[in-house]
């Protein structure tokens, strides 16, 4: 994560470098709130519905707080032919929330996602950046575990 | 500028090189029907319903936004193109909310007239309905997003003619919207009096806010699904 | 026919936190090679090989080098597609984990093929983790005085698959929504920010510091007639042994699905991911090449246990989700098709839905914006080819419980 935000500061504000913006003020607040967005129209000179926009376009930015761990199982067809719903509905146990919810206490963010990829470890999910792949429901709960 | 020879629907005729195909059949009397295009607007071929065919070509091709070529073989109302229309209009239908009998767009409306044209039926395809409030807290402007087909003739007016920059585009695919700020009712913040998008817009989904009375206003129609 | 290392034969090879790993093993011997050819040499020379993209829709390499070294302009652009999106596909990832430098050189060569100063690496979101190593295998080969022409930058996507479409990756780049634009202009001519362009997958640069190598002779004398080289294949879902394979073009569907990845009991092979085709068991013997079936080199196999239309119905979810929303056809079509789909799936399907099926299918594919609408009904054409039964005995099941 230094590694971009050293990389935006030699980046000019301009519309260009929306998108990279805004993924910076994702990694680094956990969520896109309208202050944040406000502020980026003004220092790129785009409208505010430009930036909501492009917020919403893409699936890895939020415009809603978000849990510290964000666990994103995937769905696709691969990882569903090695059970990845029983996978779903384990997380879905431990954590105590369905896809779609953050937990009270925001340390999780519970999501489903398309192919991430990691077809030859299916099941597979994200968790933040970092995957998990070849998962059982033994597996997931001490991935959990060691969550933050 | 060069002259192109191209034909169209058996015709030979010519044009500039900068020109598209839908210019070229406009100036010569033919008429493709459009959604999203509008002369004063830059294309953005997001309607699919000028779509022609062109001999040699895999696929139809967006009239509005090809240019032409040299020797361009084009037919604008083959039943192939006519048949894709037909479900494009039928899709377009499908979602929409269909309250067309008290639309105050009545016969106005461009999604209803082309569809009258092409003998359209009832929409045989299950699709969901997207149904929002009525934005009507501005004195300049009422949104009624239900009738939106997302042709973006607003956006691009708002842009280009009003030079502002009110509208975008917000979420994905079928969610699409059109948005004020953070998903918001637009008003008097963010637009003024000049009644441009809503001149541009196709269907009723833009309108100017009627001169009755608060208690004539009554209710908006809610169908049940 | 075994495997043929080609584009892999550096993976698990070299170190690829180690540029001395690469250059050991020959690396950058093509990029100085090429500085000594002009780039109507280093152009004849792909055209002769015949190397065709490897992203899905084959178009010939050296033509679209050739179209953007004559595009009148400055500051062009060299763009790696890593958006690597489509379903059951991870080549890409394994590439880029094990073989940066490779990728590197071959989008060097063609930056000084086109003219090109400056080149994005577009990388998706979900690899987020790959970005450390990458920036710093472009260091390395920075430090080493081989990017002094031409310099590699990294843009990363932010979870959208239709950015792997290059005109919409090329708007994601520009700082927007995703979404498709309209051709022509295509992008060896009008590209990113209006600049002549060429968009690469990754494997289709990998093939590259190879061919100027051996020569396009080499390379040319591979594969079917139109279909040179090698193709890295991505293999998932019902096998014994998942993961990537690298084959020569025409090598048939059997030897990969069945001997190499150890399948059983196959019922249906999906080539080429959400949009690519659906192949049953009966043309298992079907090669693989951009003659008959390809795509990207998804292989995703599923046996007999499992459900055509549930396959299907899941593969337009997909596509509806992923739909920039731009056009009509592709956003109302993808609706439709997956409201018909559950119907199927959940036993309400009607004789007539199939007909409206069939129609929907055709009016998508002829006139929707970009690929991933013209695309989007392959899964339910293909089945409804060779599965019909499928469809219709859910039907007379309906008609029988009635």
């Amino acid at each position: 994560m230094s590694r971009i935000s050293g990389r935006i500061s030699t980046q000019s504000k301009d519309q260009n470098n929306l998108l990279v913006l805004l993924e910076e003020a994702q990694s680094k607040f956990g969520c896109l709130s309208q202050e944040i967005m406000s502020e980026l129209a003004k220092s790129v000179g785009v409208s505010i519905s430009e930036v909501y926009g492009a917020a919403t376009f893409y699936a890895f930015l939020s415009t809603k707080p978000q849990g510290r761990n964000v666990i994103r199982i995937c769905k696709s067809l691969p990882c569903f032919l090695k059970n990845s719903e029983l996978i779903i509905e384990s997380v879905g146990r431990e954590i105590g929330i369905q896809p779609g919810e953050t937990t009270p206490d925001g340390k999780f963010t519970f999501q489903l996602t398309n192919c991430i990829g990691a077809c030859d470890k299916a099941p597979a999910m994200m968790i933040n950046n970092e995957v998990y792949g070849d998962l059982t429901s033994k597996k997931i709960m001490a991935i959990l575990k060691a969550c933050k | 500028m060069k002259n192109i020879a191209i034909t169209i629907n058996g015709l030979q005729l010519t044009g500039r090189e900068d020109m598209t195909i839908f210019e070229v059949a406009q100036a010569n009397g033919i008429n493709i029907p459009t959604l999203c295009y509008k002369s004063e607007l830059p294309p953005i071929g997001a309607c699919r319903i000028c779509v022609v065919e062109v001999e040699g070509s895999r696929t139809l091709v967006g009239s509005c936004h090809t240019p032409i070529a040299e020797g361009m073989v084009v037919h604008t109302h083959s039943p192939k193109v006519l048949a894709t229309r037909k479900v494009i209009i039928e899709l377009l239908l499908a979602s929409h909310c269909g309250t067309c009998f008290m639309c105050s767009k009545a016969n106005m409306c461009e999604l209803r007239s082309i569809a009258a044209d092409l003998d359209m039926g009832l929409p045989q395809v299950p699709t969901r309905r997207l149904y929002y409030p009525v934005e009507d807290v501005s004195p300049y402007v009422i949104r009624d997003l239900s009738k939106c087909i997302l042709c973006r003739r607003c956006v691009r007016a708002c842009r280009e003619i009003a030079k502002q920059n009110v509208f975008a585009v917000a979420y994905r695919g079928f969610e699409s919207k059109i948005v004020v700020d953070f998903d918001q009712p637009i008003d008097t913040d963010v637009c003024r009096d000049c009644d441009v998008c809503i001149s541009f817009c196709p269907t009723g989904a833009l309108s100017r806010p009627s001169k009755v009375t608060d208690e004539k206003k009554g209710r908006p129609l809610i169908i049940c699904d | 026919m075994p495997e043929k290392r080609i584009v892999l034969r550096n993976c698990n090879a070299i170190k690829p936190n180690r540029i001395s790993t690469y250059l050991a093993g020959g690396g950058f011997e093509a990029l100085s090679k090429v500085r000594g050819m002009s780039p109507e040499q280093v152009i004849e020379e792909i055209k002769a090989s015949g190397l065709r993209g490897r992203g899905g829709a084959g178009f010939p390499c050296g033509l679209k080098w050739e179209l953007a070294k004559n595009s009148e302009g400055d500051g062009k652009y060299v763009i790696c597609n890593a958006d690597e999106g489509e379903v059951g596909t991870f080549k890409d990832r394994y590439i880029l984990e094990r073989d940066p430098f490779t990728l590197i050189e071959g989008m060097a060569i063609a930056g000084h093929a086109i003219g090109a100063e400056s080149g994005y690496i577009y990388l998706r979101a979900e690899y987020h983790y790959l970005l450390d190593s990458l920036m710093k295998a472009i260091e390395q080969v920075r430090k080493r005085g081989f990017l002094e022409q031409f310099d590699i930058d990294i843009r990363e996507g932010a979870g959208a698959y239709i950015c792997g479409e290059e005109s919409a990756l090329m708007d994601s780049i520009e700082g927007k929504r995703g979404e498709v634009r309209y051709r022509p202009p295509f992008p060896p001519t009008k590209g990113l920010w209006g600049k002549p362009t060429i968009i690469n997958n990754v494997e289709t640069l990998m093939n590259i510091p190879q061919i100027i190598l051996n020569g396009a002779a080499w390379f040319d004398q591979m594969g079917t007639e139109r279909s040179k080289g090698t193709k890295v294949f991505s293999v998932s879902g019902d096998v014994e042994r998942p993961g990537v394979y690298e084959l020569m073009l025409g090598s048939s569907l059997r030897e990969l699905v069945e001997d190499l990845a150890m399948a059983q009991r196959v019922k249906i092979v999906q080539v080429g991911g959400a949009t690519g085709r659906i192949i049953p068991y009966s043309m298992l013997d079907t090669p693989l090449s951009f003659e008959t079936v390809l795509g990207a080199g998804a292989i995703t196999i599923f046996d007999e246990s499992r459900d055509t239309i549930d396959i299907v119905y899941r593969t337009l979810e997909f596509l509806a989700e992923e739909s920039c929303g731009k056009c009509a056809p592709c956003r109302e079509g993808t609706e439709a098709l997956v409201g018909i789909l559950s119907k199927f799936s959940r036993g309400e399907g009607e004789s007539r839905d199939i007909v409206v099926l069939e129609q929907l299918s055709q009016a998508m594919m002829l006139s929707s914006l970009c690929g991933l609408g013209q695309a989007a009904p392959i899964p339910v054409m293909d089945s409804l080819q060779h599965f019909r039964d499928d469809y219709e005995n859910r039907i007379a099941e309906k008609m029988a419980v009635q």
